[in-house]
């Protein structure tokens, strides 16, 4: 069992050496249960730690990073009002830059979504909410000309704000979509 | 005149029970208990410790008053303290550690001065005392014939937002003094148990190329992928026999309820409104209580199993965005107010699908993730407030709510 413990130590130190923090490392405690006479004992957890690495690793070159990230700039998020998920007038102009892009600069990579909520709630409501906003815009890039097969989505709910005041236009700010390009 | 007396006393036995009816006063006919500390070893700070932990446990298996004097005696005493004379029982206790660095806690319960419980623990660290101190209130509870707490026992597993895109999971007990943080860094949500005997978990992970359902096994420390979605992926709730999944997923962006076979590893889709539909939980093996957004807000909604048939299940409220089942029960989150622009309050609300009642069943702050326990006993929440992240508990047949707040980050979801 020691001889276990250590290689996937050594082996996690190895994995670990190479990755970004990013990586979730699973730590798993044991449960054991003890008898004391005719009394019936609580279950405890013992002291054993096993790190386990993650399949997926992303790998980038450097002058892709610079240009991606460059392209990425030139996106600004999409805003959304309290408790909607259809796109303001206001906002159609963004979409269209943003198509434009998709299918000039842009056109070589993928393009991720992320449908993003106030903090009103953590429940998969909210995830549904921002997935919906995320849908929207996809839609509306589909609209104009951007093929739907380069198009992910992932939403976060509230847990990825940019902003974290009680105020107003902290709120508006975290309703959004943002837009990440993929390799 | 004996038929109607039996009739009489099957109704009563049949409203006895009704969680949405509200217990309004009941401390004073309960019973009274002190606690007294013959322990032999350790400091002050760590007896100190262990007998709040104790007094906190007594108190919320709710049924008794509580004296919250730290009392020392010796274990073989033959009588209670004088300042405990009065007391309907008395549980008196000793800690003492072994060559090994163990901790042994010896309990006896004592009414009238008489020895009528006892009972001995141990755990290899004096650090997770917390478990003891549950145990010996079960047991307690036990003893006195109430309903089961066997809630108590089991151990909480949430999802904590550490800081943007980063969040740990983590297993706790139920008052969050014990914690293990199993899963840590990238950005890890939903986690879910996967049976009842809670020795492996579900939990999206969103940092994959799309969100992921992963199954990790406890005591193996295996992480097995096991299903993904574009957008979308939330394990809603488990059956009692660990087989059948309830999840969110959105293929092709639109958010909805499939029902996934581990034995065969194939799913199902549910449900098919082009708006929302989230959050499914069993309300018994063919039936499912969901939130959806077909009435233009959300509501809660039931669902046969097989069939097409969809029922509304809750008429109060304008937003009820997330609930739990239990039998005939269902809880439910509701927002009480509807500004853009100040504080919002959601509250929880219970309901009965055999009555009309309607049980408000938290007052201030964000109150949400309602989660029944396994026995129906009692509900745990999250409950946000004043940028204090607490796990709540309301032990419904004693109209009682215990908060355990959070010491740093927020809570996103969890499960016990």
């Amino acid at each position: 069992m020691k001889s276990i413990v250590l290689s996937s130590v050594v082996m996690a130190l190895l994995v670990f050496s190479g990755c970004s923090s990013k990586e979730p490392v699973v730590d798993i405690k044991a449960q054991e249960t003890q008898s004391e006479g005719v009394q019936e004992v609580e279950a405890v957890e013992a002291v054993e730690t096993e790190t386990v690495s993650v399949e997926d690793s992303m790998v980038e070159s450097q002058t892709n990073t610079k240009s991606m990230s460059e392209i990425e700039n030139k996106l600004s998020a999409i805003y959304f009002a309290f408790d909607k998920f259809n796109i303001d007038a206001s906002m159609k102009e963004q979409i269209t830059v943003a198509a434009a892009i998709s299918k000039g600069d842009a056109s070589s990579y993928t393009l991720k979504l992320e449908g993003n909520c106030d903090e009103w709630g953590s429940d998969e409501y909210n995830f549904a909410l921002g997935l919906k906003r995320a849908d929207a815009v996809k839609k509306s890039l589909v609209a104009e000309g951007v093929d739907s097969s380069r198009i992910s989505m992932v939403s976060y709910g509230e847990s990825n704000p940019v902003c974290s005041d009680k105020t107003q236009e902290c709120w508006s700010k975290n309703r959004r979509v943002n837009f990440k390009l993929l390799p | 005149m004996k038929v109607l007396f039996f009739i009489f006393m099957l109704v009563s036995l049949l409203f006895a029970n009704d969680a949405t009816i509200q217990v309004i006063k009941k401390v004073d006919s309960l019973p009274s208990i002190a606690v007294e500390d013959a322990s032999i070893n350790y400091d002050d700070t760590f007896r100190t410790r262990f007998f709040k932990s104790l007094i906190a446990d007594l108190n919320v298996i709710s049924i008794f008053n509580v004296d919250r004097h730290h009392r020392v005696t010796h274990y073989n005493a033959a009588n209670v303290l004088v300042e405990n004379k009065d007391m309907d029982y008395v549980l008196r206790y000793s800690m003492s550690e072994n060559d090994d660095g163990e901790l042994k806690i010896t309990i006896k319960l004592i009414n009238s001065n008489e020895e009528v419980f006892s009972k001995t623990y141990k755990v290899s660290k004096k650090n997770i005392y917390m478990f003891i101190s549950h145990a010996i209130s079960y047991d307690v509870n036990e003893y006195m014939g109430e309903s089961s707490v066997e809630w108590m026992k089991r151990k909480v597993i949430f999802s904590r937002i550490v800081s943007p895109h980063e969040s740990e999971i983590v297993i706790a007990d139920y008052t969050l003094s014990y914690q293990h943080v199993i899963i840590k860094g990238g950005f890890n949500v939903f986690p879910k148990w996967a049976n009842r005997s809670q020795d492996a978990f579900y939990y999206t992970a969103l940092d994959a190329s799309s969100p992921t359902l992963k199954h990790v096994d406890i005591s193996t420390s295996k992480v097995t992928n096991v299903i993904s979605s574009d957008g979308m992926m939330v394990c809603s709730d488990v059956s009692d026999d660990g087989k059948t999944l309830l999840l969110t997923m959105a293929k092709e962006g639109q958010p909805d309820i499939y029902t996934y076979s581990t034995l065969t590893q194939t799913y199902k889709r549910e449900t098919f409104y082009a708006g929302i539909d989230v959050n499914a939980q069993f309300m018994n093996r063919d039936t499912i209580v969901f939130v959806s957004s077909r009435l233009g807000y959300p509501n809660i909604f039931s669902k046969k199993l097989n069939t097409n048939e969809i029922e509304q299940r809750v008429y109060y409220g304008r937003s009820n965005s997330a609930c739990s089942a239990y039998g005939e029960y269902i809880v439910y989150k509701a927002r009480e107010t509807s500004n853009a622009f100040s504080d919002n309050t959601f509250n929880l609300h219970l309901i009965s699908t055999k009555t009309d009642f309607i049980r408000r069943l938290t007052a201030v702050g964000i109150n949400e993730f309602p989660r029944f326990s396994k026995d129906g006993d009692a509900i745990i929440f999250i409950k946000n407030y004043k940028s204090q992240s607490s796990i709540g508990i309301i032990r419904l047949n004693h109209n009682k709510n215990y908060l355990f707040p959070l010491k740093y980050g927020k809570l996103q979801s969890m499960d016990w």
